[in-house]
C-alpha cells in the first residue's frame, strides 16, 4: 500500500487517525463489556495498521514484518464489521470467508516480497521475478475487494433477515461498515485497472474507516440510555409492581413496542398472557423473535420481539434480570388466571349439560306424561258425555277428570322447573309478562330488548326475576315491585326492586347464592342492596355481545 | 260448522277428531306440522282452526307463528291455540288486534268436553275463547286503588265469565239468572270499571283484558 504514497503528511495523519480511533474504541469496548470479544478485536485491528506503517522504516526486519503485514488490515476490518456485536463469527461461511481472506493477504504479500521489487530491506527477496510479482498483486487485490464486496451482502442478507434495527445508531453502524468495505474494494480495484483519482480515493476510504469507531462510540452512548432505561425499568418496579404494567415497562426499557410477553405454565404446558389465554410462541416467524427467561433454574416466560432485539443480548439480559421477582409475580397472576379461566369453562360446560338435560326432560314430560294425561282426561271426558243415564258413573268420571287435572297441575310445575320451554319459544318478554302477572304484588315490567338474546342468558335472566318475585311474595311485605331488562353497551341489565322491608339474608340464602352463580357462570355479576325497611334491590349485570 | 285441527301427537290428534265428530262439527283437515295446517286452511276454507302451540319440527313458536298467519291471512277464519302452559303474553300477542275470532285454552280444557265444544263453535263464528286460568290471574293482581275492589262477588264473576268471551247469554246460562240481570250486572262493571260499554261479546273481551293487564 505504501507504493506510491501522495502527499505522505496526509496518509501518514490517515492512517495514524484510524490505529488511534480503532485501539481507544476498542479499550473503551473492551471495559464497557469485558466478557465481549469485540473490543479486543478493534484494538487489534488498530494495532496491526500500526505495525504496517514498521515498512516506512529502514531496519531490515522491521520492514519485513510492516511490509509484509501490509494488506491484513483491510481483512481485519472485515473481520471486525462481521463480528460486530459480539466479536465472533457466527456463520460457517463467514469463518471460511475471513479464513480465505487472511490466507490471501499474508500469503500471497510472502510470494509478493519473495519475487523481489520491494527495495533493499526486504529480507524476503529470493530472486527477482516482477511478473510474478505482478501477478500476484493483482490476484491478492481482486481476491480482497471481492472479500469485501461478498462481506457487505453478508450486512445486507443479515439486515433482511433481521428487520430494521430499533436502534438508529446501529443502522448507522451498519452503514458506515458496508460503505468502508465498498471503499476499499473500489481502491483496490481502482489500483489493478489504473483507475482515475487514486489518491484522493485512498483518503476517502481512511476516512471512512475511521468513522467506523465514531458510530460504535454513538453507539455505546446509546446503550448508556439503554441501560437507563433499565434503571427506570427497575425503578418503576419498585413502586408499581402490577403485572398489568410489567409488559409496557419491558417495552418502554427494550424500545420495542410490539414486544409480547407469554407466560410459561408447567402444568398446563403452554404459555398465556397476563389474562390466562393462551399464546403461541413464533417459529419460522421471520418477523419475530424469542428470548426464553429462567428464573432459579426454572422457566418463567418467553419475550416476543422484534429480531433486531437480538443484536443486543446485553440489554436483553439487563432487562430480564431486573425484570426478575415482578415477572414470577406476573406468571403466578397469569396462572391464577388461567386456572379461573379453565374453572369458568367447566362452570359453564356442567351448566349447559345441566341444561340441555333438562330442556330434554321437559321435551319428555310434556310429549309423553302429560300428552298422555290429556288424552286419557278426552276419553274420560266423552265417556261422561255418552253416559247421560247414569248420573252415579258420570260423578265418579267427573272425579277422575279431576284427579287427572290435578296431575297435570303438578306435572306442569315439575315442567316448568325443569325448563321454562316458553323462554325458548317466545322469548324472555313473553315468558316475564306471565311471571308479573302472577307475582303476589303489582309488578311495574319493563322489558327494553329490540332483539332475542342467547338462550343461556334468557333462561338465566327468567330465573333470576321468577326466584325473585318468589322471594317478594315470601320474605319482602312488599305492595309493589319493579322488573327492568335493559341492553346497553354490551351488556344486559336485570334490575328488580320491591318496597317491602328489605334485609333480605344475602349471604345464608342458598336461593341468592344459586342466582349470582347463575350470573357469575356468564362472566356477570349479581349485586343486592338490602337495607332493613328500605326494599330490596337486585341488580344483575351480565356481558352480552351486541 | 268446518274445523281444521294441528296437533303432532297422533293419539290426542284422534280423540279431538272423535270428540268434534260426535259434537256435530265437521272435521275437514288434520294436521301434524304447521306447513300442513296453512295448506288445509287455505284449501278448505274451514271455520275454525284448533292449532297445537308446540308444533314440529322444533317445537318452539311453530304454532303460535301458524296460528298469527292465519289471522292475518284468513281474518273469516277463527284461530283457537291450545297449549301446556298458560302465558298471559302469548294470549295477548294472539289477540292484539282484536279478539275476534281468536281463542287460546289450556289443552286440559278438552277433557271437559261440553264446554269446549261450547269454546270452538263460540270462536268459529267470531267469539273469543280465553282460558278461564288467565283471567283469574289477572284478576288476583290487587292494587290499593284498584277499582275491582269495588264490584260485588256476583259482578267479579260475571267480569270474569266476560273475560273468557262468553255472552250474556252464555253467563246467564252458566249463573242460571236472566239474561236481563246479567245486563244489569254488565252495565254496573263498566260503570264501576270506566271502561266504555262495547259492541260485540269480543270487543268487550279486549277491553277487559287490556283493563286488567294494564
Amino acid at each position: 500500500m505504501r507504493g506510491e504514497l501522495g502527499e505522505p503528511l496526509v496518509i501518514a495523519f490517515l492512517g495514524n487517525w484510524v490505529t488511534v480511533s480503532y485501539v481507544l474504541c476498542g479499550l473503551l469496548a473492551w471495559s464497557h463489556r469485558p466478557g465481549n470479544r469485540f473490543g479486543r478485536l478493534m484494538i487489534a485491528a488498530g494495532f496491526v495498521n500500526f505495525v504496517v506503517t514498521l515498512s516506512w522504516t529502514t531496519n531490515d526486519l522491521a520492514f519485513t514484518i510492516g511490509q509484509s503485514l501490509d494488506l491484513v488490515p483491510p481483512v481485519l476490518f472485515l473481520h471486525v464489521f462481521l463480528a460486530f456485536p459480539t466479536g465472533r463469527l457466527e456463520g460457517r461461511f463467514e469463518r471460511g470467508l475471513i479464513a480465505a481472506a487472511y490466507a490471501t493477504a499474508i500469503g500471497l504479500q510472502l510470494v509478493r516480497m519473495a519475487s523481489g521489487g520491494f527495495g533493499p530491506h526486504n529480507l524476503l527477496e529470493l530472486g527477482s521475478h516482477p511478473a510474478a510479482g505482478l501477478a500476484a498483486v493483482r490476484v491478492q487485490l481482486l481476491a480482497v475487494s471481492a472479500f469485501c464486496v461478498a462481506g457487505v451482502g453478508i450486512l445486507a442478507v443479515r439486515r433482511l433477515r433481521t428487520g430494521r434495527p430499533l436502534r438508529r445508531s446501529l443502522s448507522l453502524l451498519v452503514y458506515v461498515f458496508a460503505l468502508a468495505l465498498l471503499m476499499i474494494a473500489a481502491l483496490f480495484l481502482s489500483h489493478v485497472f489504473d483507475g482515475p483519482a487514486i489518491n484522493q480515493l485512498r483518503w476517502a476510504t481512511f476516512a471512512v474507516l475511521g468513522l467506523a469507531p465514531i458510530a460504535f462510540l454513538i453507539g455505546l452512548l446509546h446503550d448508556r440510555l439503554a441501560r437507563s432505561s433499565v434503571g427506570d425499568l427497575l425503578l418503576q418496579l419498585r413502586t408499581e409492581p402490577d403485572p398489568a404494567e410489567l409488559r409496557d415497562g419491558l417495552a418502554r426499557a427494550l424500545r420495542d413496542p410490539s414486544l409480547t410477553l407469554a407466560y410459561w405454565l408447567p402444568d398446563f404446558g403452554s404459555y398465556v398472557d397476563l389474562g390466562g389465554r393462551p399464546v403461541e410462541l413464533p417459529e419460522g416467524d421471520r418477523r419475530k423473535a424469542t428470548t426464553l427467561i429462567d428464573r432459579e433454574g426454572a422457566h418463567v416466560a418467553a419475550l416476543i420481539h422484534a429480531p433486531a432485539l437480538d443484536d443486543e443480548p446485553e440489554l436483553l439480559a439487563a432487562v430480564t434480570a431486573a425484570a426478575g421477582i415482578a415477572l414470577e409475580n406476573a406468571r403466578l397472576h397469569a396462572e391464577l388466571r388461567a386456572r379461573l379461566e379453565e374453572l369458568r369453562g367447566s362452570r359453564a360446560r356442567i351448566l349447559d349439560a345441566g341444561q340441555t338435560e333438562r330442556k330434554r326432560l321437559e321435551r319428555n314430560l310434556h310429549d309423553g306424561a302429560q300428552q298422555r294425561l290429556i288424552a286419557l282426561s278426552l276419553e274420560l271426558g266423552l265417556w261422561e258425555e255418552g253416559l247421560r243415564d247414569d248420573p252415579e258413573a258420570r260423578k265418579r268420571l267427573h272425579r277422575a277428570r279431576g284427579e287427572i287435572a290435578t296431575s297435570l297441575e303438578e306435572l306442569r310445575a315439575v315442567a316448568r322447573g325443569l325448563h321454562p320451554a316458553v323462554v325458548s319459544g317466545h322469548g324472555l318478554e313473553v315468558a316475564l309478562e306471565q311471571l308479573a302477572a302472577r307475582a303476589a304484588v303489582p309488578v311495574r315490567l319493563q322489558v327494553d330488548v329490540a332483539s332475542r338474546l342467547p338462550e343461556r342468558l334468557e333462561v338465566a335472566a327468567f330465573y333470576l326475576v321468577s326466584e325473585s318475585l318468589a322471594n317478594v311474595g315470601k320474605h319482602a311485605q312488599a305492595s309493589s315491585a319493579s322488573v327492568e331488562l335493559a341492553r346497553a353497551g354490551g351488556r344486559v341489565v336485570i334490575e328488580i326492586v320491591d318496597d317491602g322491608v328489605g334485609g333480605a339474608d344475602t349471604e345464608r340464602g342458598s336461593g341468592l347464592r344459586g342466582l349470582a352463580d347463575r350470573v357469575e357462570v356468564l362472566g356477570g355479576r349479581l349485586r343486592i342492596w338490602s337495607p332493613s325497611g328500605g326494599g330490596t334491590r337486585l341488580r344483575a349485570e351480565i356481558p352480552c355481545a351486541s | 260448522m268446518r274445523v281444521v285441527i294441528a296437533e303432532d301427537s297422533v293419539l290426542l290428534r284422534e280423540g279431538l277428531e272423535r270428540l268434534l265428530r260426535e259434537n256435530g262439527l265437521e272435521v275437514v283437515g288434520s294436521a301434524g306440522n304447521a306447513d300442513d295446517l296453512l295448506m288445509s286452511v287455505r284449501g278448505r276454507s274451514p271455520d275454525v282452526a284448533i292449532v297445537d302451540i308446540r308444533l314440529p319440527p322444533t317445537h318452539n313458536d311453530e304454532g303460535m307463528r301458524a296460528a298469527l298467519q292465519i289471522r292475518a291471512a284468513h281474518p273469516a277464519v277463527g284461530v283457537l291455540v291450545l297449549s301446556q302452559y298458560v302465558e298471559i303474553g302469548l294470549a295477548m300477542k294472539l289477540l292484539s288486534e282484536s279478539a275476534e275470532g281468536a281463542g287460546y285454552l289450556l289443552k286440559d280444557r278438552i277433557g271437559d268436553v261440553k264446554e269446549f265444544v261450547a269454546a270452538v263453535r263460540r270462536v268459529a263464528s267470531g267469539g273469543s275463547a280465553i282460558d278461564p286460568l288467565i283471567v283469574s290471574t289477572l284478576l288476583s293482581r290487587r292494587r290499593s286503588d284498584d277499582p275491582l275492589g269495588e264490584l260485588t262477588p256476583r259482578e267479579r264473576e260475571v267480569l270474569e265469565l266476560m273475560a273468557e268471551g262468553r255472552s250474556n247469554q252464555g253467563i246467564a246460562d252458566k249463573l242460571v239468572v236472566t239474561l236481563r240481570a246479567v245486563e244489569k250486572y254488565v252495565s254496573s262493571i263498566f260503570g264501576k270499571l270506566g271502561l266504555p260499554s262495547s259492541g260485540s261479546d269480543s270487543r268487550r273481551v279486549l277491553a277487559v283484558l287490556l283493563y286488567l293487564r294494564a
